[in-house]
């Protein structure tokens, strides 16, 4: 009973939530350069008309191209049920591995590569080469930084850990924790595609990469495909929030009102993650992108010497 | 409160990764000086402590001639020199920055595993403090080994101080009051004529590029 609960909820939570952190990025982003910019619900809207128009299929792609939207999808969907949005509500029985996450996410991505060079459009083989670069310079700091959480845990899997945070009382007053918060920090704006490694508003063809292999999409595919990155950016976040900011330990209240608040605690983490991101987007230009390579080392070195802190010196 | 400086420790020992991913000379000016900041935050609540403890200011003062000297005086100076000898945007390292990052890494790895073997560091609080310390001496070293520019070289010996000043500051809770200064009269020393010799150097080469420093001239 509690594993359906625990589904229904995670699953509902996270597909409402997700469209609304991108709107909050641009709303922020709007405020900062004085427009109104669009509503918070925009990409609700956006969705729901695509949603209802048909999509269109390019006659020389395989099946491929109509299978990727729903593998994309699908598989962020997967990865959003390993990650609790509030751990008070954990299922029996049931380990949802952080190394399974980051290699579902990878699944999706894999198949929206072969996607963009299916069509064999200029754009989408770029888009496809570059997102190939960043996702290969960005493993290795996630894998760090997840093998480093898992040490620090003493498991793999995403309820231990978070419980395991619980239990400290700041898990960010320690080097190693904000170290390894710093890297997973970079992580997502590479991994969602933010500004510094890619801009998710451009459709300037020397720059875009999550834009250029999602450029064939139209309609129900493209929502879907849309629907699954902001997904993607979701799991990062809450990952993020619930692994560093825990705040489920201080709540005393029990039953359904403490998942209530646990949910709503969860909700201003995600607000506060998104606005900061929004800053960092606001704050820096995009980079060149032979650049992310220094990036994503210096991503590298912070889960690293995270590493090293727990490993060489215990703590 | 206990463990602020193994934080703060960590945070200096990131700057200078950050100064060593720095491509431009403004920028790992704007780098260097966030680091004396924070340095100079440690040393203040250090200095704090030590007024509520024992009663002495002298780290507290040493705290204030850091802000004055390192986080305003000498990066302004840095920038007025840049600006003054011919700006060129060139590459200015010998590898690029991922491996540079990586090197420094190795530096990282190679103190924890020889500094946190001496016997007496790895009891008490002061551990960690001091290895990212002495790492941060070693990456300032190698940051004047590979950048090209005169420039960089003085940032990389300024580094080099702050990692020394960082180092005894965490194991001995500051030097002696006259032996700071001694040092940092011998910096300020250091930088202003190190300040004049780049003015020289870009006269005589027209560059400030290094590289340029083997040729002869008569």
């Amino acid at each position: 009973m509690s594993n359906i609960l625990y589904f229904m909820m995670q699953f509902i939570t996270i597909l409402l939530i997700a469209p609304l952190v991108n709107g909050i990025i641009g709303k922020v982003k709007a405020l900062t350069q004085k427009r109104r910019g669009a509503p918070l619900l925009q990409m609700y809207f956006d969705l729901y008309k695509q949603c209802r128009k048909s999509a269109v299929v390019s006659e020389t792609s395989s099946w491929i191209f109509k299978a990727a939207p729903y593998i994309v999808f699908s598989s962020a969907a997967a990865a959003a049920l390993l990650v609790p949005a509030t751990t008070l509500l954990a299922p029996e029985g049931f380990a949802g591995d952080i190394i399974l996450m980051v290699y579902l996410l990878a699944l999706g991505r894999f198949f929206m590569t072969l996607a963009g060079l299916d069509t064999g459009s200029t754009f989408g083989g770029m888009g496809s080469s570059r997102e190939a670069m960043i996702s290969s310079l960005m493993e290795p700091s996630i894998l760090v930084s997840v093998f480093t959480l898992g040490l620090v845990a003493g498991t793999t899997s995403v309820f231990g850990i978070m419980h395991a945070m619980n239990r400290l009382a700041v898990p960010l007053a320690q080097p190693v924790f904000i170290l390894i918060a710093l890297s997973i920090l970079i992580i997502i704006i590479a991994e969602t595609s933010r500004i510094p490694v890619d801009d998710p508003a451009t459709h300037l063809e020397l720059t875009m990469v999550h834009e250029a292999m999602i450029l064939e999409y139209s309609g129900r595919h493209l929502a879907l495909m849309e629907l699954g990155a902001s997904i993607k950016q979701l799991v990062f976040i809450t990952l993020l929030v619930n692994i560093f900011l825990p705040l489920d330990q201080f709540i005393t209240l029990t039953g359904v009102a403490a998942i209530a608040v646990s949910l709503l605690l969860y909700l201003i983490k995600v607000v506060f993650v998104a606005v900061i991101i929004a800053i960092i987007e606001v704050g820096t230009v995009k980079f060149r992108f032979f650049s992310v390579p220094n990036l994503a080392a210096l991503s590298f070195i912070l889960a690293f010497i995270g590493f090293l802190q727990y490993f060489v010196l215990g703590r | 409160m206990e463990g602020y400086n193994e934080i703060l420790s960590v945070l200096i020992l990131l700057t200078s990764f950050v100064l060593m991913a720095n491509k431009r000379v403004k920028s790992y000016i704007r780098t260097f000086r966030l680091q004396s900041a924070l340095i100079a935050l440690t040393a203040g609540i250090m200095g704090i402590r030590s007024v509520i403890n024992e009663g002495s200011y002298d780290v507290l003062v040493i705290c204030i001639i850091i802000v004055v000297l390192k986080v305003i005086y000498i990066p302004n100076l840095l920038h007025k020199t840049f600006a003054s000898v011919e700006y060129k945007v060139e590459k200015d390292f010998y590898f690029n920055i991922p491996l540079l990052i990586l090197i420094c890494c190795g530096l990282v790895v190679f103190t924890y595993f020889s500094i946190s073997r001496v016997a007496g560091i790895s009891e008490g609080e002061i551990n960690s403090a001091v290895v990212n310390s002495v790492s941060l001496v070693l990456i300032g070293l190698f940051f004047m080994i590979c950048r090209k520019k005169a420039i960089g070289q003085i940032v990389g010996f300024l580094v080099i101080e702050n990692g020394l000043f960082v180092t005894a500051m965490f194991s001995t809770n500051g030097m002696p009051f006259i032996v700071d200064m001694g040092i940092f009269i011998d910096i300020i020393t250091a930088v202003l004529i190190m300040g004049i010799i780049v003015f020289k150097i870009n006269d005589e080469f027209d560059s400030i590029d290094i590289n340029k420093l083997k040729n002869l001239r008569g």
